[in-house]
């Protein structure tokens, strides 16, 4: 019997809709006053659905919102280990995964950046770890591409834990922190890599300049723009003298701003204002995630409504280079299963790059 | 004093040609006063057609083929889209940054590196130039099995086939029901013989005129080495096989030490080491590989097949790397 220790961080991802980028700190309650809604169980129930013979395995779980909850749903054995608080913290995850660790094979954590920070605290390199993204930042190459890719796990490999700072996050700059190392299952297909610094040499500030040139260009006055965070987008605006946010979705009509740092449901009122719609947006470097990693304020729901064919894709040969595919984890397969196949990148003026969406 | 490298980086013939072939280069050298007769040429052109099986007046001569490739982009890339592979040939990418005013590359993608040929024909719904090596360089995979999917919708397209002899595919006799295909071909590589640089172009009507004239001044020694080369193939026959058996057990020898290659229909390997910056540290070990860095990432290499001997001592020096950075 092999045996399983189940964290889920309940909190986690919460602040992605309503654009907080984060659910750290405080910015729990504030993304509860936003009506963010928990994203945790159904990552949970997706991951957990897909482990395969599970009746072989003894799951060790953290109490209530914390794991017991869906172990119960799916009616296997399990045991609780500890207690927590009502307002679960990171110390609570700090808690139950030191009092977890000597009792188990595997540890499984659901959340992002910010879990598995505490859960290194906690663990270490003691125990191997499998890390179902559920989070809002999620750059860390320690998760899984997907909570279905997280199910199949077995040999061992150290993956390196990035976190971001969130307080730089939120005033649009973005800061990664090697913070340590996990040891997770050997499934490098499955496993994302972490995220890249963004390049300014020559020849990338050329290939962007040319990408914005290129939009521009393109751009129909009859066209809402929502364009994604990074500073390959920020190039377009910045050549139209608008002043975007880094890390935020932002919406350009008639080349003027008319929508800053937008949630889901900022984005979504627009799209009842506007008929025609189109998302821009650039992959992470590193990981090649285009939706699902540091842009959850383009839900599901979201790109559903948009459509594949109202996607623009951009990014520099530098970054694309890295990549073998492109990513996407939007929390709805379905919505996942659409973004398959080959999708257009522009990498310059007037140059493009068919590349693969897998997810 | 200067070290001494083993060079698997070009994707040479580790074997030179027969010495019949360089005593007609000789007999080329000792004429380096005159230019090459016409006749020469024409001699040239008729045992490439009979090689290639497609008609003489379809075949233009040229010193190395990548300046081939670079004149059919130069010329016909002006009112079309362009559309490469990538990775591809570094020539090819080169000349459609300089020349092309429209590009698009299809990425090619682990594990399989296949082009997805139906996403590449939705493409040519406006005037395209498609430039494709077959089998690639430098995955090694053979990246078209039919040439009608394109060619029928009227785009232009080039296949460069200079690993033609270690694939056994090639669509050079089609040229004369297809105007608008064209394939280049090297006798560098397979033909022992890439000091002479003879690379020609078998081209469909629509190219033809516009290279009127360009293969007038073809140096005599490799002209020479070339006719001589072609009267009897069977060398290149046995030195291809030799390579193929070589590739096979490296490609085993590879794989037992846990890292990716990749099937090959050429005299090279792509090897994914998991070591980074791997073609500097083969290079400090003294192998000379082709440093894969600006097309996937700088853990791939591009190995040619060499002698026994180099391949063994790269097969020692890939290991030692791999150790090292295991404990890294």
């Amino acid at each position: 019997m092999k045996r399983i220790g189940l964290i889920v961080n309940p909190v986690a991802g919460m602040g992605g809709s309503v654009g907080l980028k984060g659910t750290d700190g405080n910015m729990y309650k504030k993304a509860l006053e936003m009506n963010a809604k928990p994203i945790t169980p159904e990552r949970t129930k997706e991951f957990l659905s897909y482990i395969k013979n599970i009746e072989n395995i003894t799951f060790f779980t953290a109490p209530g919102r914390m794991g017991e909850d869906y172990l119960r749903e799916i009616n296997i054995s399990f045991k609780v280990v500890g207690s927590i608080s009502e307002n679960v913290s990171a110390e609570d995850t700090k808690k139950i995964a030191e009092e977890m660790v000597k009792k188990i094979d595997l540890l499984i954590f659901v959340g992002g950046d910010g879990t598995a920070r505490d859960i290194y605290d906690a663990v270490g390199l003691k125990k191997p770890v499998v890390a179902v993204p559920s989070g809002v930042k999620m750059f860390s190459s320690v998760f899984a591409v997907s909570p279905r890719a997280a199910a199949e796990g077995t040999d061992l490999k150290e993956e390196e834990v990035l976190d971001i700072d969130e307080d730089a996050f939120r005033n649009n700059k973005l800061s990664a922190t090697l913070y340590g190392y996990l040891n997770v299952p050997y499934i490098k297909r499955l496993l994302q890599s972490g995220k890249e610094a963004s390049r300014t040499d020559k020849h990338t500030m050329e290939d962007k300049e040319g990408i914005a040139r290129h939009i521009i260009e393109e751009m129909d006055d009859e066209i809402l723009y929502l364009f994604g965070p990074g500073t390959t987008t920020k190039a377009i605006t910045d050549k139209l003298n608008l002043s975007k946010t880094l890390l935020g979705v932002d919406a350009v009509f008639k080349r003027k701003l008319v929508g800053k740092d937008l949630n889901e449901e900022g984005i979504l009122k627009l799209l009842k204002k506007y008929n025609k719609v189109r998302i821009v947006i650039t992959p992470i470097g590193g990981n090649g995630f285009i939706f699902g990693r540091g842009n959850k304020q383009f839900t599901f729901d979201v790109i559903r409504r948009i459509g594949k064919e109202n996607i623009i894709v951009i990014g520099t040969e530098s970054k694309l280079r890295n990549l073998n595919c492109l990513r996407v984890d939007t929390g709805s397969l379905e919505v996942d299963k659409t973004l398959q196949g080959y999708i257009k990148v522009v990498t310059g003026y007037r140059e493009e790059m068919m590349i693969e969406v897998r997810c | 004093m200067l070290k001494k490298y083993i060079k698997l980086n070009m994707n040479e013939m580790p074997y030179p040609p027969p010495i019949g072939i360089i005593n007609s280069a000789k007999k080329g050298l000792s004429n380096l006063n005159r230019y090459t007769s016409q006749k020469s040429l024409e001699m040239l052109k008729n045992m490439l057609s009979d090689y290639s099986k497609a008609p003489k007046e379809h075949i233009i001569l040229s010193s190395g083929s990548d300046l081939l490739i670079r004149e059919m982009i130069h010329l016909f890339s002006k009112r079309r889209k362009t559309i490469v592979v990538d990775p591809t040939f570094f020539p090819i990418t080169q000349a459609a940054k300089q020349f092309a005013p429209n590009t698009m590359k299809i990425r090619l993608s682990e594990p399989s590196f296949d082009l997805p040929i139906s996403y590449l024909v939705d493409e040519l719904n406006e005037q395209s130039l498609v430039v494709i090596d077959s089998p690639n360089n430098p995955t090694g995979n053979i990246l078209l099995k039919g040439i009608e999917d394109i060619v029928e919708t009227g785009a232009y397209l080039l296949i460069d086939e200079a690993y033609y002899e270690f694939s056994g595919i090639g669509f050079a006799e089609f040229v004369k029901d297809h105007p608008n295909l064209a394939v280049t071909r090297t006798m560098d590589k397979a033909f022992s013989l890439a000091g002479a640089r003879i690379g020609y172009l078998i081209a469909g009507k629509t190219f033809l005129n516009d290279f009127l004239g360009f293969d007038t001044f073809l140096p005599l020694p490799g002209v020479y080495a070339a006719i001589e080369a072609l009267k009897n193939i069977d060398y290149v026959k046995k030195n291809v096989n030799k390579i193929i058996d070589e590739r096979k057990r490296v490609q085993k020898e590879v794989t037992k030490m846990g890292i990716g290659v990749y099937p090959s229909n050429t005299n090279f390997l792509l090897i994914k080491t998991g070591v980074p910056d791997a073609a500097r540290e083969l290079k400090k070990a003294g192998v000379l590989v082709f440093d894969l860095s600006n097309q996937l990432s700088s853990e791939f290499i591009r190995v040619s097949i060499g002698t026994k001997d180099e391949n063994n001592f790269f097969l020692l020096s890939l290991e030692k790397i791999i150790n090292q950075n295991s404990f890294k």
